[in-house]
């Protein structure tokens, strides 16, 4: 067994190397350093400020609104997300003709771009002369306003991010499911066990593997969530990523927006080291 | 064996590479050692397309073949034309001359030359938007902004353009008597919203006090002061109570169709509008009023924030001034580009263009009345401090949603002294 990295490897590594270097670790150390001055995003003149941002980011309300915002968009969509893919998965049998199509309808949205989804909701959710809302009136319930409020918004936005995401939960909760082994569920209908006490404890136990990866998946993606937010809904509803954007481009503040994403980055860190603990400690097997 | 791999990861090394540096190296360009090469900056829009702007400088260089012009324009329409800008500054690719609406942004950084005036007679005023004494854009165009109004519909229902507040309020209240929407309001896009706020600021306050920017950016008053919360309250009511109750969904597009199909009465706007008018030709009469405070309807809204710059660090600070002066002197050109939204002239020659009659009827209002800074756009040293518009434009959002005018204000005081202490 060699460990030694041949050249053959190197040469094979160096392209990705590269790509990895220039677009992430560079750009994230040069963040790291920009956060500690007051660098206003162009000319060469910045001043080392030490933790004057970090300070200023504690203080700063608006940093802190779009923090719980961007809080409550995460878990919706983590759990209406997960929730509704582990329900669609269980349902789907995966042999079906019929089934292979309804696969392929919940995943088209998970590769359309994010802009195009949140172009196609907008006009959907309008208040008036919205799909949504003309479907309504045909059967005489009267209009929503989903725009009437900030909270109302984050949780259209945050459906909408869901339902976007839906295709790609439901594809891994699909490709665990048909590895459980048939004989368990045999031998729980032997038991006389019903089909949701089959669900809850078998599927779903088993199913711990594929809802790590999509739960920790769905919050890295809530946490960082940028297009839908500033596509979708006017400018009232901001996540930290939309924040720290505006705080660069709009007040010329790139070393305070630099603190804002490393301290982003930092609570994504925490939250998937944390989660991948917590879970390494109930796996399950029957 | 061995030798086919190496071959294989040779080739696929070489054809990485030869991406990465292609992506990386401009065009070679047809500029011959004795041409001047000149980077222009533009602003794409639908109406100033690419194809637009290379019209002035093709004109330029068939008058002065030893010259390239080479426009620079932002990459996607979703790019703020001020953002691309900061953006090639900080990648060292700033142009020589460009078009620029926000000279604050840059001239901390030593980006803009001051412009020598006394070498451009072709300007018509020179004394606005002046930064530390000095003139950083040649404003080329001039915009007027107010309340375009159906008129048709308001004959029928017995209306007249008001002259004071108290009249817009009672017109609009004939309105909604009449199961119609008074005020076109559309939040969505995140600026359009608030230029009727601005509109109303300028009508109240730099009416009555021209140096009121001036002496906000020197802390001598305060948004939380008693004339500036009755103005964004008086924007309020109008959008709360006399606009479309769906204004939050509603985009610029929808707000100008909500207008011009009829369903609205009223939209306070910018004449840029006019462009639209002409394409759409509505069936109905468009009017003109400015916006009125409590007491008359004397002042005029006006924009004169955009024109052209030109890079400190040039090579060729006179042949860009060159330009710039065919800009303005070319008629032809100059003509046309103020066509296409129904512009005022920055020269001080008049121009000649085919002018509606909408047109004529605002022009004529901007000769009479007072011409006052649109709020929003202050100029020079009495500008809004950088992020402050961002912030005005969500706060406006925030009010016409129902948010506390007086507590919004306090906020926004709040945030000067954040930006302020940043700077």
């Amino acid at each position: 067994m060699k460990n030694k990295l041949s050249k053959y490897d190197a040469a094979f590594l160096a392209p990705g190397l590269i790509v990895f270097t220039v677009f992430l670790l560079i750009p994230l150390t040069l963040s790291f350093v920009y956060s500690f001055t007051n660098w206003n995003g162009f000319g060469s003149t910045m001043k080392n400020v030490g933790f004057r941002n970090y300070k200023m980011l504690l203080t700063d309300t608006y940093f802190w609104v779009a923090f719980k915002t961007t809080i409550i968009l995460t878990l919706i969509t983590a759990i209406v997300g997960n929730c509704l893919g582990i329900i669609l998965a269980a349902i789907i049998e995966p042999k079906s003709k019929v089934n292979k199509f309804a696969k392929t309808m919940i995943f088209i949205p998970a590769i359309l771009s994010g802009v195009v989804v949140s172009f196609i909701w907008s006009y959907m959710t309008q208040t008036n002369g919205g799909i949504i809302n003309t479907m309504l009136a045909w059967v005489r319930i009267p209009a929503i306003d989903l725009y009437a409020s900030n909270g109302s918004m984050t949780v259209m936005v945050s459906l909408v991010i869901a339902w976007a995401a839906l295709g790609f939960y439901t594809t891994v909760y699909i490709a665990n499911i048909s590895n459980i082994s048939e004989e368990i569920y045999e031998a729980a209908e032997i038991d006389g066990a019903s089909p949701k006490k089959i669900f809850f404890s078998i599927t779903v136990p088993l199913l711990q593997p594929a809802i790590i990866i999509n739960v920790t998946t769905a919050i890295i993606w809530g946490l960082k969530q940028y297009d839908f937010v500033k596509v979708m809904i006017p400018g009232t509803v901001q996540t930290v990523a939309v924040y720290a954007v505006e705080r660069a481009f709009e007040y010329n503040m790139f070393g305070y927006s630099s603190a804002i994403i490393v301290t982003l980055l930092v609570f994504t860190l925490l939250i998937s080291v944390l989660q991948i603990q917590v879970n390494r400690y109930k796996e399950i097997d029957y | 064996m061995r030798k086919k791999r190496f071959i294989c990861i040779a080739l696929i090394l070489a054809i990485l590479s030869t991406s990465i540096f292609a992506a990386g190296q401009k065009e070679p360009t047809k500029t011959t050692e004795e041409k001047t090469k000149i980077t222009f900056s533009i602003n794409k829009t639908p109406i100033l397309t690419s194809d637009f702007w290379n019209i002035v400088s093709s004109r330029y260089m068939e008058q002065n073949p030893n010259v390239v012009i080479e426009n620079v324009g932002q990459p996607s329409s979703n790019i703020m034309h001020r953002d691309f800008l900061k953006t090639l500054l900080a990648t060292n690719q700033f142009p020589d001359v460009m078009v620029m609406a926000s000279p604050g942004d840059f001239v901390g950084s030593g980006a803009l030359m001051p412009l020598p005036v006394e070498k451009m007679p072709y300007l018509k005023d020179t004394s606005i938007g002046k930064i530390d004494g000095e003139n950083y854009v040649a404003v080329y165009k001039i915009q007027v902004g107010g309340f375009w109004y159906n008129r048709t519909a308001f004959e029928n229902l017995g209306l007249d353009a008001p002259k004071t507040y108290d009249e817009l309020i009672n017109i609009s209240k004939t309105i909604k008597k009449n199961n119609l929407t008074p005020v076109s309001m559309g939040l969505k896009d995140g600026w359009a919203h608030s230029i009727l706020a601005s509109m109303i600021c300028s009508a109240d306050i730099l009416s009555e006090d021209p140096d009121w920017g001036l002496k906000r950016n020197r802390n001598e008053v305060k948004f939380s002061d008693r004339n500036f919360v009755r103005s964004i309250e008086k924007y309020q009511e109008l959008t709360s109570i006399y606009s479309n109750s769906d204004s939050a969904s509603v985009s610029y597009a929808q707000q100008l169709e909500l207008f011009f199909s009829g369903k609205a009465l009223m939209i306070p706007m910018g004449s840029w509008i006019q462009g639209t008018e002409a394409t759409i030709n509505p069936d109905f009469e468009v009017g003109f009023f400015p916006v009125p405070s409590d007491m008359n309807a004397d002042s005029i809204a006006v924009w004169a924030n955009e024109g052209l710059a030109i890079y400190a660090d040039t090579k060729y600070p006179e042949q860009c001034l060159d330009f710039i002066r065919f800009f303005f002197e070319d008629e032809l050109w100059y003509g046309q580009f103020l066509q296409t939204e129904m512009l005022f002239s920055g020269s001080q020659k008049e121009i000649p263009y085919k002018m509606s009659p909408l047109r004529k009827e605002v022009g004529a209002k901007f000769e009479a009345l007072n011409n006052v800074e649109n709020w929003f756009d202050m100029t020079g040293d009495a500008a809004l401090l950088p992020g402050l518009q961002a912030y005005f434009n969500k706060m406006t959002q925030r009010i016409t949603m129902g948010s506390d005018v007086k507590s919004e204000l306090k906020k926004f005081d709040a945030e000067w002294d954040f930006v302020n202490s940043n700077m």
